[in-house]
């Protein structure tokens, strides 16, 4: 009777569909993502962060732990040979065959889905919480940091919503045409996010546009990475670009650069990122 | 002293490829550019550039018409994209083609070898590999300099010929031993330049590995007459430099041994034909990126069309892959507007099969 009762009540206490399972052990955490290792850094947990992949560069300190290569490209003796009892990681984490191998040993791998949006943000932070058991902290501290941001940048966007800017999200523009973002990206959930509507909506992904093409979409707002204005030179160079020249937004001065993890990594930066561009453009 | 000898198996391809009694001795009867019908081909070939000039200056994602443009009739916003942004595209891809072409053909005739093209001497290695350094590394200082746009062009050029410059060393001014020994050196350095590209891709962020992957796959976006009017002069000095080279061109088809007995330099042959193919290729490169299959494929559809001597090669090789170029360039800008399809998918997407073709009907013919 006493387990059945204690079942039931675990049953109540699982939480809604699509949060994330607790895992067993939590001592050593392997990290392959970027926005994973900054969610623990944020919930105070690094600690028990024993190895991190090259895109977690965020907060610095992170970058001084020992490395497992790139999030893509994982090699299974690599990790093993930190013992890890938990690997988390985002999901492009792979490849899925060194995964097996991982799984193979005994070590817990956790996917933490993605959401592109405000909210998207809220339920990763929430699903590490939960991986780590960590749920309750983590609701205080989304509550005391996160919330009220997202009050803010709700308060902020549901005017300009009403008749969106149009934005165009460039990541580099070395290689001749710049490189775009189309749909379904993190730039695109970005864009949405700060509200505005994405000029390149009628591609998928990440795609050189024409000069021509970006002049003819007309954007009244540009984000660049800052990466992709030193790889160019400055945004005065950028202003001169014969694409961007013609648009509205060189000519008003409305375009903006910032560090691409960032605005892109959908960790809890990105919602400050998110709410200074959004101010930016309500200006 | 040279001491290449053909291989046999070169011999019945020669026949083939190089038809010996078509160059050799008809040439001397011919005219500049060849016999009347290559004559006439060159001329078609480059009216068929002009034309599709005009329809690559008359399309594009932009809504501008060129009648509005010459009666004046055009906003001042579509006067300057026509002038600014289509017309130097148009420009670059037609230079670039021409420089790829004619670079092939000089190469393949040089080199003896049907296979040959501007990559195999190294040269778009060296370039990529300049690019690939800007585009990873980006040094603050330079790029807070005021070579700032400039810089990807610049290390692009100087990589192309850092790569000449090895390979002049390597081989002792071009000199040393037969072109096979140069084609060896010439692949080897392609591949030093591949270790060190792959290091780059392996260290580069997820945004600098997708500028490099779209940066060796060309595009002609982006250029500015600034940018332009200097591979202008290159590539021009190049061609006129390579092109009085027709003639001793034809000549080395008999092997160098017997080349150097009917007087010709055959080092200063290989010096003149490498350094002026490494200056346009370079500097195309530099401008576009990697565009692949024009250099080798462009040659063979000239012999194919007309014959194989020099003076009727170089040009028409030139105008061709002028105008492939142009035309692949408007599909790259209208199949999937406002997106961009890279350059070098579509030259590599129609020369591969066309190569694989080719392939195939040298084998029918007791290759």
């Amino acid at each position: 009777m006493k387990i059945l009762l204690l079942l039931f009540t675990c049953l109540l206490l699982i939480p809604k569909v699509g949060a994330c399972p607790q895992a067993s052990n939590t001592s050593r955490i392997t990290v392959a993502g970027g926005s994973i290792a900054e969610i623990l850094y944020f919930l105070n947990m690094e600690e028990h962060i024993v190895a991190v992949d090259i895109t977690s560069n965020y907060p610095p300190e992170a970058k001084e732990l020992p490395s497992i290569g790139y999030v893509r490209n994982l090699s299974a003796e690599g990790i093993l040979s930190l013992s890890p009892t938990l690997v988390i990681g985002e999901d492009d984490m792979g490849p899925s065959e060194v995964l097996t191998q991982i799984k193979g040993t005994g070590v817990e791998i956790i996917v933490v889905e993605e959401q592109h949006s405000a909210a998207g943000i809220i339920e990763k932070i929430e699903c590490v919480a939960d991986i780590i058991g960590r749920r309750v902290s983590a609701g205080d501290i989304i509550r005391k940091q996160l919330l009220p941001k997202i009050v803010q940048l709700e308060a902020l966007t549901s005017e300009s919503k009403k008749a969106p800017m149009k934005i165009l999200f460039i990541l580099g523009m070395q290689g001749g045409s710049p490189i775009v973002a189309g749909r379904g990206v993190s730039a695109d959930g970005l864009i949405t996010m700060i509200g505005g509507i994405n000029t390149m909506s009628s591609f998928d992904g990440w795609k050189p546009a024409g000069a021509e093409a970006i002049i003819e979409a007309a954007p009244d707002v540009i984000l660049i990475s800052t990466r992709g204005v030193t790889g160019f030179g400055g945004i005065d160079d950028l202003k001169q670009h014969p694409a961007l020249r013609f648009t509205p937004a060189a000519i008003n001065d409305k375009i903006f650069a910032m560090d691409g993890m960032e605005m892109l990594g959908f960790g809890p930066r990105t919602l400050s990122a998110a709410l200074s561009l959004a101010e930016k453009i309500a200006l | 002293m040279d001491q290449e000898h053909s291989q046999p198996h070169y011999l019945s391809l020669k026949k083939l490829l190089f038809n010996m009694e078509n160059s050799i001795a008809h040439r001397v009867f011919t005219s500049r550019f060849g016999s009347p019908k290559q004559t006439t081909i060159i001329v078609l070939l480059l009216m068929l550039l002009v034309v599709s000039a005009l329809v690559a200056s008359a399309n594009g994602s932009f809504n501008l018409s060129f009648i509005d443009l010459i009666l004046g009739k055009a906003t001042t916003l579509q006067s300057i994209v026509m002038l600014e942004i289509r017309l130097p595209r148009v420009a670059l891809s037609a230079l670039v083609g021409a420089s790829l072409g004619l670079s092939g053909a000089a190469l393949q005739g040089l080199f003896r070898n049907p296979l040959a093209d501007p990559g195999l001497i190294g040269v778009s290695a060296g370039a990529a590999l300049g690019a690939s350094i800007i585009i990873v590394i980006s040094p603050a200082f330079l790029v807070n300099s005021f070579l700032g746009p400039f810089l990807l062009p610049l290390a692009g050029i100087f990589g192309a010929a850092s790569v000449i410059f090895l390979l002049y060393l390597l081989t002792h001014g071009f000199g040393y031993q037969g072109v096979t020994y140069m084609l060896l050196v010439g692949i080897a350095v392609n591949a030093i330049a591949g270790v060190a590209i792959g290091v780059l891709t392996y260290i580069s962020s997820d945004a600098e590995l997708r500028t490099l992957t779209f940066w060796t796959m060309g595009s002609f976006g982006g250029v500015t007459w600034t940018l332009l009017t200097p591979a202008l002069v290159i590539i021009f000095s190049a061609i006129l430099y390579m092109l009085p080279a027709y003639r001793k061109l034809d000549l080395i088809q008999l092997g160098e041994v017997e080349a150097s007995r009917l007087g010709v330099d055959v080092k200063k042959l290989k010096y003149r034909v490498i350094l002026s193919s490494a200056a346009a290729v370079g500097a195309s490169v530099a401008l576009s990126g990697m565009i692949g299959f024009v250099g080798l494929v462009v040659p063979h559809l000239v012999r194919l069309l007309g014959g194989v001597n020099h003076n009727y090669l170089l040009p028409a090789s030139a105008a061709l892959g002028a105008t492939l170029l142009v035309s692949a360039d408007v599909l790259a800008r209208l199949l999937i507007q406002p997106a961009e399809l890279p350059i070098g998918l579509i030259t590599s997407a129609i020369g591969s099969p066309f190569f694989l073709w080719l392939v195939f009907r040298l084998k029918k013919n007791d290759y």
